[in-house]
């Protein structure tokens, strides 16, 4: 026998989850932007959305978030660590693009070194995702070889039932039935017919694209030029990219006291890599669009056997001109036929 | 002929005459409702042209990427009358030399395509003047009145709401023409004038540092507004400094090529309000 | 290669504090730190984890942090030294530093100079201008441990002779008889009572010809001069895979996460900094 959640209930598993001591996420449209925040009742929840503006990786790694304070006196240097405030959370809603792309950030966030915030956030929330039955024009979660529920990253998996009135309930974690326990009582034990997934279609071939990009003739061609020439260099397709991970340190205070922060920052930007002595090892755009994809679909699966892509689709969707990882994979997998 | 076939014949002419070594123009974007800029060297491309409604971008920003005018030759490009503005004030900020730039002109007047005659900026004086008398649509006249109306508590949660959606991505920078700065004072490290972070603090003193950089430069294209990925309404921003400068100073900024930047110029009867 | 995991730390962000209790001055704008942790368990670390060729990344509160080689050798893990050329932000304020200031150290990171490998055979070291430090590490690190190596070979140059780092160690090697030093510097860098060469370091190395039998080559220099001194080792004779240099590019954490230190795949904080000139001419040349 299946579990389904009923809509109707979502209020009372809030409650629950509250009484608990969750903090209880969710998509919200609000102020002409949709995002994932901190909800109290099921109805600030928008369902209607196929995939919030922002990712969930801001839930993970915010833009901005201090690590250290410091204080320097003449005979010592005094630092107070900040860490994210320690919170049970579970986020309710979130699509399987966002979703698998935390599971692929783990292994980079774990390599060798642990990345503390990145890991106690990462523990300290459960996920309750929505598979997709529909899906926009720019959504290519299954040309990353995902799909609309794909179960990466999530602790619970729920799926539409007809008519609006809730979801049928997958248990993939122990986190995930933990989290479920406690609103025990409130599942119906019934089973329903799902809604269909969304179609989505495969717009490049992936395979033949990694191939292209691994052979070291492609590394100069003229494409990247071509591709990337009304590439103006700004950095939306990396933050709302949920796999995008990269950052900075910058330190704000005066000489003697100040906090230390941790902020996104961009392969697109120019200065991303420019060395003190002006040498830039990127110094174009076309080189630093050339990273973004390599890094993607190259090199990270080298290393973690993993493309750092969901195919959710934003840096396409949100781009002011209109370029994306999916027009240039597409183009990769013409030249490589 | 269609303003479009007009405009693909005028823009293969111009190539094939080698007149222009380039035409900045619009294609085909990624849906049927989206165009992007378009790169055309050889007169056989000026069939992937488009030009419609829905070319929005101000593409003058191309014109000054590096390297593209410094052989002398000339470029063709597709604008609308703000584009042809920022033009103006590129030249008079000495980013660009007018007469290297072929505009190829066209306006969309309530959702319809028009197409403008001229081919250099001197060729649209006129019209630009006619721009400086009808500047808002009205649902933007709307929402302009509403903060104008607000007080000034109620405005700064306007915008504290607005900025905090902030995440400093510099889209609004990059896309405009007016933001050529090779090192922008934001990336300045020593002094670090601005914080990086976004932060809201951040996030205030990166949008109103723009604000005022922008002030008397700024044409009103909409492309910082547009290109904005977190929706800030920052038409809005833009719009009020322009409407302060022209108070202030009658300046609408991009009528001429040798209009002075007001800002950075000095008149014996500007208004001196600020000193109390 | 040593323990690349964590090194025992709990907030991998999170800096020593280190004290300065020695300063020099090099050459015009270069100074050298040395500096000892005030925690001693940062310090223990330190011993158990540092093997020369790794880096780290020095810093001020307030100002950031920057990254260099840690140009002591793994055979003297009381202190780390740095050098480092007054350039930006982080490394002005590091250069007003003075001794008994408070500074910070994040590390040791990468990886290192296989010296075990080097054991037996002859070494051949090659450094240009700034890039002495990393050489020097290496250097002492085998100097300290004499007996385990063959002829040791050290060819320096730097564009004027105001601009050689360690003046004072490159006095003790010239002394030594079990050391050949080779110093060179610019044409029209040389002042009137300098005794050595004159030229690059290139072509200072083919008339010095080094045998390549049973020799590890270490290189470093900016890119122009490694570009050249490649060329100058192929014709010597010199195996690729014998030649050792590191390669260095703007990192913020250090440790494989921030995004910015690759060359082509390679991570220069996790896969570097050190790498034998067959692993960089693998590495796509535009990357670098």
């Amino acid at each position: 026998m299946t579990k389904i959640l009923l809509r109707d209930r979502l209020d009372d598993c809030i409650s629950r989850w509250h009484a608990a001591g969750l903090d209880v996420i969710g998509p919200v449209s609000k102020n002409n932007i949709s995002q994932f925040d901190t909800i109290q009742k099921a109805g600030e929840l928008d369902f209607g959305i196929i995939l919030p503006d922002r990712t969930l990786k801001d839930l993970f790694f915010p833009q901005t978030e201090p690590m250290f304070r410091y204080r320097i006196g003449k005979q010592q240097i005094d630092t107070e660590e900040y860490l994210p405030p320690g919170r049970q959370r579970i986020v309710f809603g979130a699509r399987p693009c966002d979703v698998s792309a935390m599971a692929i950030d783990d292994p980079l966030f774990g390599w060798d070194y642990k990345d503390t915030y990145w890991f106690k956030r990462r523990t300290e929330t459960v996920i309750v995702t929505i598979a997709c039955t529909s899906a926009d024009e720019f959504c290519m979660c299954t040309s990353l070889k995902l799909a609309p529920d794909s179960p990466q990253g999530s602790d619970i998996l729920l799926r539409p039932l007809e008519g609006n009135r809730g979801w049928l309930v997958e248990e993939l974690t122990e986190r995930g039935r933990d989290a479920f326990s406690l609103i025990e009582g409130l599942l119906e034990n019934a089973t329903g017919d799902p809604l269909p997934l969304a179609v989505v279609p495969v717009k490049f071939d992936l395979d033949a694209c990694r191939e292209w990009l691994q052979n070291p003739e492609n590394f100069e061609s003229h494409f990247w030029k071509e591709i990337s020439m009304r590439c103006i260099g700004c950095g939306t397709c990396t933050f709302l990219c949920p796999t995008c991970h990269c950052f900075d340190f910058q330190d704000e205070g005066d000489t003697y006291t100040g906090i230390r922060r941790k902020n996104w920052d961009s392969c697109s930007f120019a200065l991303f890599t420019m060395h003190t002595s002006g040498h830039n090892p990127r110094s174009t755009q076309s080189a630093r669009w050339r990273q973004r994809i390599m890094h993607k679909f190259n090199y990270f699966p080298g290393k973690f056997s993993l493309n750092s892509c969901s195919g959710c689709g934003r840096c396409t969707r949100e781009c002011p001109v209109d370029m994306g990882i999916t027009e240039t994979l597409q183009e990769i997998t013409k030249l490589s036929k | 002929m269609s303003i479009q076939e007009q405009y693909r014949k005028r823009a293969a002419e111009l190539l094939a005459s080698g007149e222009v070594k380039i035409i900045i123009g619009y294609g085909a974007g990624s849906t049927p409702d989206r165009r992007r800029a378009l790169f055309i060297r050889s007169a056989d491309d000026a069939s992937l042209l488009h030009v419609d409604a829905a070319c929005d971008a101000n593409l003058s920003g191309y014109l000054v990427s590096e390297g593209l005018l410094s052989d002398r030759k000339k470029v063709g490009i597709f604008l609308r009358p703000e584009g042809i503005r920022s033009v103006n004030i590129l030249a008079a900020e000495s980013q660009l030399d007018p007469l290297q730039i072929v505009i190829i002109g066209f306006n969309v007047e309530n959702g319809s395509l028009a197409a403008l005659q001229g081919s250099g900026v001197n060729d649209f004086s006129s019209l630009i003047s006619t721009l400086k008398e009808s500047r808002s649509t009205p649902e933007e006249q709307a929402l302009i009145e509403k903060i104008e109306g607000m007080t000034p508590e109620e405005r700064f949660a306007f915008w504290q709401a607005e900025f905090s959606k902030c995440i400093k991505c510099y889209a609004c920078r990059q896309v405009c023409p007016m933001c050529y700065c090779k090192r922008c004072i934001v990336d300045n490290n020593q002094p670090q004038w601005v914080h990086t972070s976004s932060h809201t603090l951040g996030n205030f003193e990166w949008n109103l540092v723009r604000a005022f950089h922008l002030s008397g430069r700024c044409v009103e294209c909409g492309g910082c507004d547009r290109a904005c990925p977190v929706n800030i309404p920052l038409r809005l921003i833009n719009r009020r400094m322009a409407q302060e400068v022209l108070d202030a100073f009658d300046h609408f900024s991009g009528m001429s090529h040798t209009q002075e930047p007001v800002l950075a110029s000095f008149k014996k009867d500007d208004p001196e309000t600020f000193i109390l | 290669m040593t323990d690349n995991t964590q090194n025992g730390q709990q907030n991998i962000y999170k800096p020593a504090i280190m004290k300065v209790v020695q300063k020099r001055d090099e050459a015009p704008g270069v100074k050298t730190l040395r500096l000892e942790f005030q925690d001693p368990a940062e310090h223990e670390r330190f011993k158990e984890h540092y093997r020369t060729g790794m880096f780290g990344l020095y810093g001020i509160f307030g100002e950031g942090e920057s990254t260099f080689c840690v140009a002591s050798p793994e055979t003297r893990k009381e202190y780390i030294e740095c050098t480092f050329r007054q350039s930006g932000r982080v490394t002005s304020s590091l250069a007003s530093a003075e001794i008994g200031d408070l500074v910070t150290y994040r590390g040791p990171y990468g990886n290192r100079f296989p010296i075990e490998e080097f054991y037996g055979k002859n070494l051949l070291f090659i450094a240009g201008g700034i890039a002495l430090p990393p050489t020097r590490s290496v250097i002492w690190s085998c100097l300290d441990q004499r007996d385990k190596f063959g002829k040791v070979t050290i060819v320096y140059g730097a564009r004027t002779v105001a601009d050689l780092v360690y003046k004072h160690e490159l006095e003790e090697w010239q002394n030594r008889s079990d050391i050949e030093l080779v110093l060179t510097v610019d044409p029209g860098g040389e002042s009137p009572d300098w005794q050595h060469r004159i030229g690059f370091v290139p072509s200072v190395l083919e008339e010095a010809a080094p045998s390549p039998d049973n020799c590890v080559a270490v290189l470093c220099g900016p890119p122009v001069m490694i570009k050249f001194t490649l060329i100058s080792l192929g014709k010597l004779g010199f195996n690729e895979k014998n030649v050792y240099t590191t390669l260095e590019n703007r990192m913020k954490c250090g440790v494989g996460k921030c995004g910015r230190c690759n060359v082509g795949s390679v991570y220069i904080c996790k896969e570097g900094p050190v790498f034998t000139a067959a692993e960089v001419s693998r590495m796509p040349a535009g990357d670098l």
